[in-house]
């Protein structure tokens, strides 16, 4: 049976194909289209969904969408007629934007992907789709399931649980919500637009700023979000603005009881006291949205006494949260897929409509995030020939000692390999590795190569083997550190040793890596480990601030040619960058 | 516009966005021409594009940091729809000879544009020296383009710029009717709110009163969930 899903319309749109219960691929629009956050229609996913599979539109048993669509516009109107008149702004944008395109989702579906019929259209709840993502690719056969985000239709978080029954079939239920407009991921983006931040992109950048501050402001923030006495909590939605305007999220009320926003353009001087009411912002809104997190997963384990939990939603990407339940609210295990955020809900939604929907046999989903587009090592070879780049083609065991000889250098290596990832994170197969040990590492990749804000951390990754030897992890935490998707304390002793990974609280957002996932960069791992006597390595996303992460060879070229990086691999071709050869002659010669 | 400060952020701003918008757009070409030559000069050009990105957006910080202003007001001013990038452009199946006659036609429209602002920007010496650096690059933008259109196509390049003209004039032709239609569809909406919506809105917050706060059930999917829009 053949499933195609699809996430799409408001950020990380994207396409996933299952394959009689089992995923085949996955890809965000943004890796193909080169544009990041691309939230239209995926086409391009489509497209290479279908030819990776080797089908055609009408091979389709079904087409899912992930979310509601007339029930989310339900919500729209439904709350400008709440917050009447001062929605009168943002109405006409509102239902401009809904009424012109999305809420005739099954007509789009249909007419974009001429040839299925409107009977295979499927629908799913968004908050499902996130739930499905979640505990339909985790190992596991029972588990609690929480989900957290900004907003789906209605919801903004639900707790459920899931179960693999003996007969082979497996069962979701999601049992209660809490609804828009009280939402911890817009709780948690109002700060994040406060702080100069932007929305829906840079909620991480919140996190990484936490560190550097205190948790001062945390009665205020305790003012913007009541607990009810039911466990779950409510906004008080005077000092929100979300509701009435696409303009602005927080209110007058919130920057009287905050202080004058950040400007976007300025950068943040730690040293200032502004800079510093920032941080402490970051780090109250922080603590605030991880007790709440705790205590409601809590809850959640004491109602269900099961030992694992699926968790997902964008605000399953704050690894900082996602620690914290897994050392606090009892549960043993916490799974986080590698795509939580809502390109994950096409892999959700197709994963669901296959197991609930359509009661098909459950089927174990391969634990590893590799479902995207594969790396042509030979289109690599050729481009940097044909522009007189040092081009070698290596021996498997060759090369890694020559990648770990430049990496023990001091070099920075562009790392792909195979299929890419699918979700956010780099992990393994289109990456950015450097040695981890010097903060003046982090301090180069900040300026040369990512062009970020100085003070956001990179993150390690280490064989699995090895991770308790470096990091303090808690039971529990290598599995959260599968899809980098927890931080934790570096050791002591190893900090200064680990200066360009470690960040100031300490902490790190570490990849525990088995070999089985990606065994090349195991074994890369295990080869600079013989060199610096740490098998750790700085493990950052490949791209530049701004762009989606590399997909195709000619992609990770091109950022390799125009930032200060030193060595590109892609499978067993190896280029290395010569001082200063730049295309300026080129230049010169047609000007 | 750019006597008045707020004005001369904003579009600097703005400026920064499309240049960086246009430098990606023109890195995805050279990620996807066959050519070798045109990868290296559209890199070349894309890393200009960039650049001139981060001046303009360095130099509306710089602006802002010497004088204290509104911040909130000025950057949640929406612009005029239109603008990605080059003009919306789109490079995956584009044949060179048609990219490099639109960008040929862009960058002389540009460079014409940004020579007018350098002369009006004389009492602020750190904005005329970005434009000044801007123009250079666009001396050899406008040259590239060009003769590099001429060797691909050696055969009706003029052509091909003429037609690059007409299409610039249909999509700003495009733009504005989209504008004007929107303004037109925002007022008729805007009216229906205050008209139609009022009744309504009573028994909408009658009923959100009555709400209970907290956790709310959620009901099992019924026979028709997996076909339901709702």
């Amino acid at each position: 049976m053949n499933i195609l899903g699809i996430s799409a319309y408001y950020h990380d749109s994207a396409a996933a194909f299952v394959i009689d219960g089992v995923s085949v691929g996955a890809v965000q629009e943004e890796r193909l289209l080169r544009h990041k956050n691309d939230a239209t229609f995926p086409l391009g996913a489509i497209e290479w969904c279908l030819e990776h599979a080797g089908l055609e539109l009408a091979d389709l048993d079904a087409v899912v969408f992930y979310e509601r669509s007339m029930r989310k516009f339900d919500r729209i109107l439904t709350s400008a007629l709440r917050t009447f008149p001062h929605s009168w702004r943002s109405f006409p944008e509102a239902i401009k934007n809904s009424l012109g395109e999305k809420v005739w989702a099954r007509g789009i579906i249909s007419s974009h992907l001429g040839g299925v019929p409107r009977s295979k259209i499927l629908f799913t709840g968004h908050h499902h789709a996130h739930a499905a993502a979640a505990f339909l690719t985790a190992p596991t056969g029972r588990a609690a399931i929480l989900t957290v985000d900004g907003v789906g239709e209605w919801s903004t978080l639900t707790v459920g649980h899931g179960e693999r029954r003996p007969g082979g079939t497996a069962g979701l239920t999601l049992l209660r919500e809490i609804r828009y407009p009280h939402s911890l991921g817009l709780l948690y983006s109002t700060f994040t637009a406060y702080l100069g931040f932007d929305v829906n992109e840079d909620e991480y950048k919140v996190m990484g700023l936490a560190a550097y501050g205190r948790p001062t402001l945390m009665d205020e923030v305790r003012k913007l979000i009541r607990r009810t006495t039911d466990g779950a909590f409510t906004l008080d939605m005077d000092y929100f603005e979300y509701q009435t305007t696409a303009a602005r999220s927080y209110s007058r009320r919130f920057v009287e009881l905050f202080g004058r926003p950040r400007n976007p353009y300025e950068p943040i001087d730690l040293e200032s006291a502004e800079g510093r009411r920032f941080a402490d912002c970051a780090a109250s809104v922080q603590r605030v949205l991880e007790d709440t997190l705790v205590d409601i997963a809590r809850a959640l384990h004491q109602e269900t006494g099961l030992s694992d939990l699926c968790l997902a939603g964008g605000v399953a990407l704050n690894g900082v949260a996602n620690a914290r339940i897994l050392a606090e609210s009892g549960f043993e295990r916490v799974f986080v897929p590698s795509a939580p955020g809502d390109a994950g809900c096409a892999l959700g939604a197709a994963l669901y409509a296959d197991r609930v929907y359509l009661g098909n046999p459950d089927r174990e989903v391969p634990d590893h995030p590799f479902w995207g587009p594969t790396v042509d090592a030979k289109e690599l070879a050729r481009a940097a020939r044909e522009d007189d780049q040092t081009v070698e083609e290596l021996d498997e065991a060759v090369l890694i000692e020559r990648i770990a000889d430049r990496l023990a250098d001091g070099c920075i290596v562009g790392w792909m390999d195979g299929a890419a990832e699918f979700g956010p994170r780099a992990l393994g197969h289109r990456s950015i590795l450097a040695a981890p040990h010097a903060a003046e590492m982090r301090d180069r990749l900040n300026r040369d190569i990512k062009y970020r804000e100085p003070f956001r951390p990179f993150a390690p990754v280490t064989p699995i083997e090895t991770a308790d030897r470096y990091f303090d992890l808690p039971p529990g935490g290598a599995r959260l550190g599968r899809f980098m998707s927890g931080v934790f304390p570096v050791r002591p002793e190893w900090r200064s040793r680990l200066g360009a990974i470690t960040h100031v609280d300490g902490s790190a957002r570490l990849q525990t890596l088995e070999r089985g996932m990606a065994p090349r960069l195991h074994a890369l791992l295990e080869a600079y480990g013989r060199r610096s006597g740490m098998p750790v390595l700085l493990n950052t996303s490949f791209n530049v601030a701004g762009e989606p992460i590399v997909n195709r060879a000619l992609e990770g070229y091109s950022t390799f040619r125009r930032c200060g990086m030193d060595v590109l691999v892609a499978g067993p071709t190896l280029v290395t960058k010569r001082a200063r050869q730049q295309a300026s002659p080129a230049k010169e010669a047609v000007a | 516009m750019w006597s008045d400060f707020d004005r001369r952020v904003r579009k600097l701003i703005a400026f920064s966005k499309v240049e960086g918008d246009g430098g990606r757009d023109i890195l995805r070409a050279a990620e996807l021409t066959p050519d070798p030559l045109l990868r290296r000069l559209y890199l070349e050009h894309a890393i200009d594009e960039l650049r001139h990105a981060d001046l303009f957006r360095h130099r509306g910080a710089a602006l802002l940091q010497f004088r204290a202003t509104n911040t909130t007001a000025l950057f949640n001013t929406n612009p005029l729809p239109g603008g990605h990038g080059l003009d919306d452009l789109t490079i995956k199946g584009e044949p060179d000879y048609r990219l490099l006659a639109f960008l040929h036609v862009a960058e002389k429209a540009a460079a014409g544009r940004f020579e007018i602002y350098r002369e009006v920007v004389d009492d602020d010496p750190a904005t005329r020296a970005i434009f000044d650096e801007i123009l250079r690059d666009e001396v050899f933008h406008m040259n590239y383009t060009y003769t590099q259109l001429a060797r691909i196509r050696p055969q009706g390049y003029r052509r091909q710029v003429w037609q690059a003209r007409a299409s610039r004039l249909w999509k700003r032709y495009l733009r504005l009717a989209i504008v004007v239609a929107s303004a037109i569809s925002g007022m008729v909406l805007t009216l229906m709110y205050f008209v139609v919506l009022a009744p309504f809105a009573v028994l909408a917050k009658r009923a959100a009163r009555r709400e209970p706060g907290g956790w709310t059930p959620i009901a099992p999917p019924g026979s028709n969930s997996s076909t339901s829009l709702y």
